[in-house]
């Protein structure tokens, strides 16, 4: 409630603010990424611009990282979008107050990077994808998802 | 009894798990037209047939819907067959007729209530595609291409499988995946 007042007092400020570039990142960029984040909880949200379940997860996810951080949750969002969208996806980073580190994948071939990711992977989105504190994948989500089980998975990890 | 059910349930998840795989023989199976009339594969089906799981809403599957019009005229000119069909239990009959009538497909949509044939493939995204050899195997399981945009695609990956399938060759490469939206599925109790 406090985050959605926030964010609706503040939506001139943010539409003003300047965007956060998301960072790219293709299959081996993820594998370093997991390896940086060892000793935290990681969800690893995998989205695009042209998703509403997507769009409609991003923010619920940010309340969940908002609630959990100080006990080791790290929330963070890859889009799937092309570069053509990447100010788009920008956008919604920011309007939706994502913290967490953001990226853009960047891939020579989508079906590389999506079997490099998870290779159970249809390639569907939304995806979540929740790693242990060792950097293992423990579980993934793809599709519209309840938050509570997200949020029940990550309470066991933590 | 409710570990009993439970025990079902995983029996049924396992028993229901992808059916038809790359290699293996596709038997008859039902879609239903627009009207709700049951249609039979064996009534659809060519020499070379492509099964289509596509979508109204998808924004990935609309971005392929000329390309999947001029995959159909330029491949039913050579007697594939086409078999396109809508199991997301979001998009009812009637959404998916005035979806082809604006997008001006040539080609017939089907439903798939309750995605009972999404579930025997294994479909997960729309659009994916399925191609079935003239002995009734699957020979290419999924992408269209590889980009939602058609200006910046490197690969017609089910074009190379029906030329492959239509020269007598194999398909090189009979799997790919890309970014789609999930088919929205009906919810079975567990």
């Amino acid at each position: 409630m406090k985050r959605t007042l926030a964010f609706l007092f503040c939506l001139p400020l943010v539409a003003s603010a300047p965007l956060v570039p998301l960072v790219p990142i293709n299959e081996a960029g993820f594998q370093k990424l997991v390896e940086a984040h060892k000793g935290k909880v990681v969800l690893y949200d995998f989205w695009a611009t042209w998703c509403a379940p997507c769009r409609a997860e991003l923010p619920q996810l940010a309340l969940l990282e908002d609630k959990l951080r100080a006990q080791g949750l790290q929330v963070v969002t890859i889009s799937a979008d092309d570069q053509d969208h990447k100010a788009a996806a920008e956008k919604f980073i920011q309007m939706f107050r994502v913290d967490g580190p953001a990226y853009l994948k960047q891939a020579d071939n989508d079906d590389h990077f999506i079997n490099a990711i998870d290779p159970k992977w249809s390639g569907a989105l939304p995806a979540l994808f929740l790693y242990d504190k060792a950097g293992h994948k423990v579980r993934s989500f793809v599709g519209e998802t309840d938050m509570a089980e997200i949020e029940r998975a990550v309470h066991r990890l933590l | 009894m409710t570990k009993a059910f439970a025990i079902l349930a995983l029996m049924a998840g396992t028993l229901c798990a992808q059916e038809f795989k790359i290699g293996s023989h596709v038997p008859d199976f039902q879609v239903r037209d627009l009207d709700g009339k049951p249609v039979a594969f064996s009534a659809l089906k060519g020499p070379i047939t492509v099964v289509t799981f596509i979508a109204t809403e998808c924004p990935v599957s609309n971005s392929y819907n000329h390309r999947m019009i001029d995959l159909y005229k330029d491949y039913t000119a050579k007697n594939v067959k086409f078999i396109f069909v809508n199991a997301n239990r979001s998009e009812p009959a009637n959404e998916v007729r005035e979806h082809a009538r604006r997008v001006g497909f040539p080609f017939a949509v089907y439903k798939d209530p309750d995605n009972v044939l999404a579930d025997r493939f294994d479909a997960q995204v729309t659009p994916e595609s399925y191609v079935i050899d003239s002995s009734g195997v699957i020979r290419y399981h999924g992408a269209i291409d590889d980009n939602m945009n058609e200006s910046r695609v490197h690969t017609r990956t089910l074009r190379a499988a029906l030329d492959a399938l239509l020269d007598g060759k194999p398909v090189l490469s009979t799997q790919t995946k890309a970014f789609g939206c999930t088919i929205k599925r009906v919810r079975r109790a567990s």
